[in-house]
């Protein structure tokens, strides 16, 4: 099957859907091609939720810009989109003397970036804050943040599609070639061809390999295109916990550190997680999302360590995620992130390397990406363009109750509770198995409605969704898969049906 | 030789037998101790030598509120003859509505039991 | 919003609502209802298809559906009102309910609770077994429920983590639908399921247990599980280097434990033991917070449902009585602790004295010990046990207490 495009995006993780709603906009068509059943199923659902303010890199960097850019972009994105977004803050501590120099820096960093509302606040003043922190000195970020990662990403995705975006899942691109003529070749699993002006490759943790498939070995500065993977691993806390961080607090970080260090993040549904740990892994298994047991071990030591009425029983669950580095185990730190089109491959523009702050940066990459568009393209603004979500943000147990009542006349859904511990309702689930993308896997279900993400893992809703999909859906036992290809659920019926 | 240990269940004393029997087919009980009555001492031979038991399983239903009718049996029957009587059950197909005691085998392979339903299921 | 007042509320229509009910109604409350969550009372005995129930309360081996119905059956002749397919959002410490289901959602006022939720089971994420995160990691309760009444298989190569009788059960569930089960593994040196349960469903089918081993890590790169790494391990339940090996499966079934369902006892301010994760109740199944009563699973993890009936049967007709404004004021009354070789003992406290049991379960296995209940140094009531097991609930009827004489009440294993 041959698909002819203007714009074709490789990649469909925030970054890459950030892209698709930009340039859903203008008189252009765009297409988006993802590996998995879904779009955010890598990096983009494996995070800390963090919207950085952008103190943490040098000055000058494409990480400094992009963030702080990306950082003041999100109310108004957030709003569109009915994205929960909460501006919590954040305190970058010193516990000790030797770590001021680190405070400074970061301050110094963050004035220079332009980074809004900086302040340096002393053991009191930090007090006021969060009563019983510990520490000597931090720097006061009040635009860092904390969002849904997968929300923000599956919401981007469903307004371009409701704007125009194609979306092609369950195709891994094969192939990348370009005529002298100048359009692109494009294969991807299944036997669909795609022809496009402009390719992106925001693939993240594949964003090495495409580009290499592409023939594009290094970055217009001589830049190592390679991926070297590092995973992190996390703990969810039980909500019991809310309210017990009122701000983001993280430790000073150190040059060579491959990431933030590990900290208590409070999520914007009142979980909290304890992580990342920072490990690097084989190149050849970028998606290898194992937990291992001296860093779960590690993990639970800290959280009991942070959180003095803390009990085992809380951490609910656990999960990793890996960052798609350009630095080697041996050089460590970040390497600035690669946006650029290739020199030597005019229309193909390279994002490589998008690890943190990628979430905070997304809409200020898609600006210069589309500004890199528009070189080759004409942008012409659509009329009809739906800026807005319809719906509502959060969840309907947050709204307040004469809003409730209000919505269950109108639809009876929203009475019927289908995950108990987050108390969602039908409604919401129904329109989590019916979005646009046709994505009906468990977890995709579970990232739009926010189901089996309690203290029951699922144990209550599970069989209630398995219910709902058959006998309004018409799933068969084989149909049912938990989130890659491959994952089935069961093997078959207990007696067989005619 | 083989020695086990078990906990009889034919009255609430739950005397504790050991026994000693040769494995094979059937097994064969060499010796006993620990029953406190001949009921107990002959369910400690029958549990080595033919075991008895009951089991549940379940049978497809058309047309109901529930898609599996749960069954059971009435009575034990030999360890030896489970899958038998399972091969039995599976070919069973029903129609909505049954009721809690309704018979659905007699004597199947050959055995002294019925099965039964156990689940109310009405029409849809 | 609708609002209603009722005089009893009773959340949950499983096992011990119904018999809670049935008692309420006996006792004379004509104001009653059950709140369920399902569309079909009888709780978690719809898929509890094995017969064991009723031996006590009925003198015959039922499955659980067939003893679910005789309760119904009485809710039913008593007319009793029941909402099916409602969630109580909250429970207030005034007794003030919000519930919601299709359509409506509502606020009812009563003058008694009676909290029968049940349990749930212990999950993966709480366990922290490393590895990857597949499709066909379940707990055996998810796989009852989906095997027994929704006609799915799961898988056909299974590996049980946990000796609990649900593991037991549904190793032979799966083994007579044709799957393999390969072993059952268990963290403690001792099985937590019945010793007929081992036999009937492990022994005859050659499953093998393995005591004192854990599964370390969970294989399944390619989204189902492909096997899992098991291990000895020592006292303290860690991992013995050197014992570790690879057993290939498609599902792993986990029966890790049973938690209490108690938020809504929580968010209405309940005070919870912490060592049975229930409610802190009396002698008349009352919590400490006057009119809320607690019965079943939800107060401490049952293995005999005929006890959960007798047990929601006492807190049933009581909460009837504490609506009619005749149950009397609960005194400070008496403690009851567990002493030696005990882990908990409910009721926690006696305030009333009137006909007390008391429940509870030994740390240890353990043969030939002598049971006593004491008030300090004076013996009440002493009792031989050949045979005692953490996993059998153990009943001691104690009786009239008179709570002028008695100080304190302590159950220990000699």
């Amino acid at each position: 099957m041959k698909h002819s495009f203007n714009v074709l995006i490789i990649g469909g993780g925030v970054v890459g859907n950030a892209i698709a709603r930009e340039l859903s906009r203008f008189r252009l068509s765009t297409a988006v091609v993802e590996k998995e059943p879904d779009v955010c199923m890598e990096t983009s659902c494996r995070n800390s939720g963090v919207l950085h303010s952008g103190i943490n890199y040098k000055a000058g960097t494409l990480r400094a810009k992009t963030a702080v850019r990306g950082n003041s972009m999100m109310d108004r994105l957030c709003a569109e989109l009915k994205v929960k977004i909460k501006r919590i803050g954040k305190l970058t501590t010193a516990l000790d003397e030797g770590e001021l120099p680190g405070v400074k820096r970061l301050m110094d960093q963050g004035v220079a970036n332009g980074v809004p509302g900086l302040e340096v606040l002393n053991s009191s003043a930090m007090q006021n804050i969060q009563p019983g922190i510990e520490g000597i000195a931090a720097v006061w970020s009040p635009t860092s943040a904390i969002i849904s990662p997968y929300g923000l990403t599956i919401a981007l995705a469903e307004n371009a599609h409701a704007n125009g975006v194609e979306y092609f899942l369950r195709s891994e691109v094969t192939s990348i070639s370009k005529s002298e003529d100048g359009i692109f070749t494009v294969v991807a699993s299944g036997g669909k061809v795609f022809t496009a002006d402009i390719v992106i490759n925001s693939a993240g943790l594949s964003s090495g390999g495409i580009s290499a498939m592409a023939g594009v070995k290094q970055g217009n500065q001589g830049e190592n295109l390679k991926i070297w993977p590092c995973r992190g691993e996390y703990y969810v806390l039980d909500k019991r916990l809310d309210g017990t961080l009122k701000t983001l607090i993280y430790p000073v970080p150190g040059a060579k550190d491959a990431g933030l260090g590990i900290h208590l993040t409070p999520t914007v549904d009142g979980n909290i997680l304890i992580g990342p740990s920072a490990d690097y892994i084989s190149e050849e298994t970028p998606e290898d999302y194992k937990v291992t047991a001296p860093v779960l071990e590690e993990l639970r030591r800290e959280g009991l360590r942070l959180l003095p009425n803390m009990k085992m029983s809380d951490f609910i669950r656990n999960f990793a995620g890996n960052r798609p580095k350009r630095t080697s185990p041996a050089e460590g730190g970040n390497g600035d992130f690669v946006i650029e089109e290739a020199k030597g491959l005019p229309g193909f523009i390279n994002l490589v390397g998008i690890e943190s702050p990628g979430l905070t940066a997304s809409p200020a990459i898609a600006e210069m990406v589309r500004d890199i568009v528009a070189k080759h393209l004409e942008l012409e603004e659509k009329e009809n363009f739906i800026a807005e979500r319809p719906g509502f943000a959060g969840h309907f147990c947050e709204l307040p109750k004469e809003e409730q009542e209000r919505l269950i006349k109108e639809n009876p859904e929203y009475g019927e509770i289908v995950c108990r511990c987050e108390k969602i309702t039908k409604k919401e689930i129904r329109d989590a198995i019916e979005n646009p993308l046709g994505a009906r896997s468990l977890v995709s279900i579970k990232y739009r409605a926010r189901n089996g993400m309690g203290r029951c893992q699922g144990g209550f809703c599970t069989p209630r969704i398995v219910r709902i999909l058959r006998d309004e859906y018409g799933f068969k036992p084989d149909d049912y898969i938990f989130r890659e290809a491959g994952s089935n659920l069961f093997t078959g019926n207990v007696r067989e049906v005619d | 030789m083989t020695e086990k240990e078990f906990i009889c269940v034919v009255c609430p004393n739950g005397c504790s037998i050991e026994v000693k029997y040769e494995e094979g087919d059937p097994p064969k009980l060499i010796s006993s101790e620990g029953a406190r009555c001949p009921r107990g001492k002959s369910w400690a031979r029958q549990e080595i030598e033919n075991p008895m038991r009951t089991f549940s399983s379940s049978v497809i239903v058309t047309g109901g509120e529930f898609l599996e009718a749960s069954v059971r049996l009435t009575k034990p029957i030999s360890l030896s003859k489970v899958f038998d009587v399972m091969k039995e059950i599976k070919k069973i197909k029903l129609q909505a509505p049954l009721k809690i005691g309704d018979v659905v085998l007699t004597n199947p392979a050959g055995t002294e039991t019925e099965v039964i339903v156990t689940r109310n299921v009405a029409l849809k | 919003m609708i609002l209603e007042k009722h005089d009893l509320v009773i959340i949950g229509g499983g096992p011990a609502g119904l018999a809670a009910a049935v008692a309420a109604k006996e006792a004379g409350c004509d104001d009653i209802v059950i709140i369920e969550r399902d569309r079909i009372l009888g709780g978690i005995l719809n898929q509890c298809i094995h017969d064991g129930f009723g031996l006590h309360a009925f003198k015959e081996a039922l499955s659980g559906p067939e003893y679910a119905d005789r309760f119904i059956k009485k809710v039913q002749a008593l007319d009793i009102a029941v909402m099916e397919k409602t969630i109580v959002l909250d429970l207030s410490g005034d007794k003030i309910l919000h519930t919601s289901r299709e359509g409506e959602m509502k606020e009812i006022e009563a003058k008694a609770v009676v909290l029968a939720m049940g349990c749930r089971e212990r999950t993966r994420g709480a366990l922290s077994i490393p590895g990857h995160r597949p499709s066909g990691v379940y707990t055996a309760g998810a796989v009852q429920n989906l095997v027994n009444l929704e006609n799915i298989m799961p898988g056909r190569r299974v590996v049980i983590l946990g000796s609990g009788d649900i593991g037991l059960i549904m190793a032979r569930r799966m083994t007579l639908e044709g799957a393999k089960v390969e072993a059952v593994f268990e963290v403690l040196p001792y099985s937590s399921g019945l010793q007929r349960n081992i036999r009937q469903c492990l022994d005859d089918y050659g499953i093998p247990l393995h005591l004192a081993t854990t599964v370390i890590d969970i294989n399944g790169p390619k989204g189902r599980i492909e096997g899992v790494t098991v291990a000895k391990v020592d006292e303290k339940r860690r991992p013995i280097k050197g014992t570790e090996r690879y057993v290939p499966c498609d599902t792993l079934l986990l029966s890790v434990g049973l938690i209490p369902e108690n938020e809504l006892t929580r968010e209405a301010g309940v005070t919870i033991d912490d060592v049975t994760q229930g409610a802190s109740v009396d002698d008349c199944c009352m919590t400490k917070t006057p009119g809320i009563f607690a019965c079943g699973n939800v107060l401490h993890v049952h293995d005999l449902v005929d006890f959960v009936s007798m047990e929601a049967a006492r807190a049933g007709k009581n909460a009837a009585l504490y609506a009619a404004g005749k149950l009397g004021d609960a005194t400070e009354g008496i403690t009851v602790k567990a002493g030696d070789g005990v882990r908990y003992v409910v009721p926690q406290r006696i305030s009333h004295g009137e006909n007390v049991s008391l429940a509870f379960r030994v740390t240890s296995p353990a043969r030939d010990k002598l049971i006593e209940v004491r008030d300090g140094a004076r013996l009440l009531a002493s009792r031989k046990e050949t045979r005692l097991h953490p996993a059998e609930m153990v009943w001691v009827d104690m009786g009239k207490i008179d709570l002028k004489e008695v100080e304190s009440l302590e159950v220990r294993v000699k």
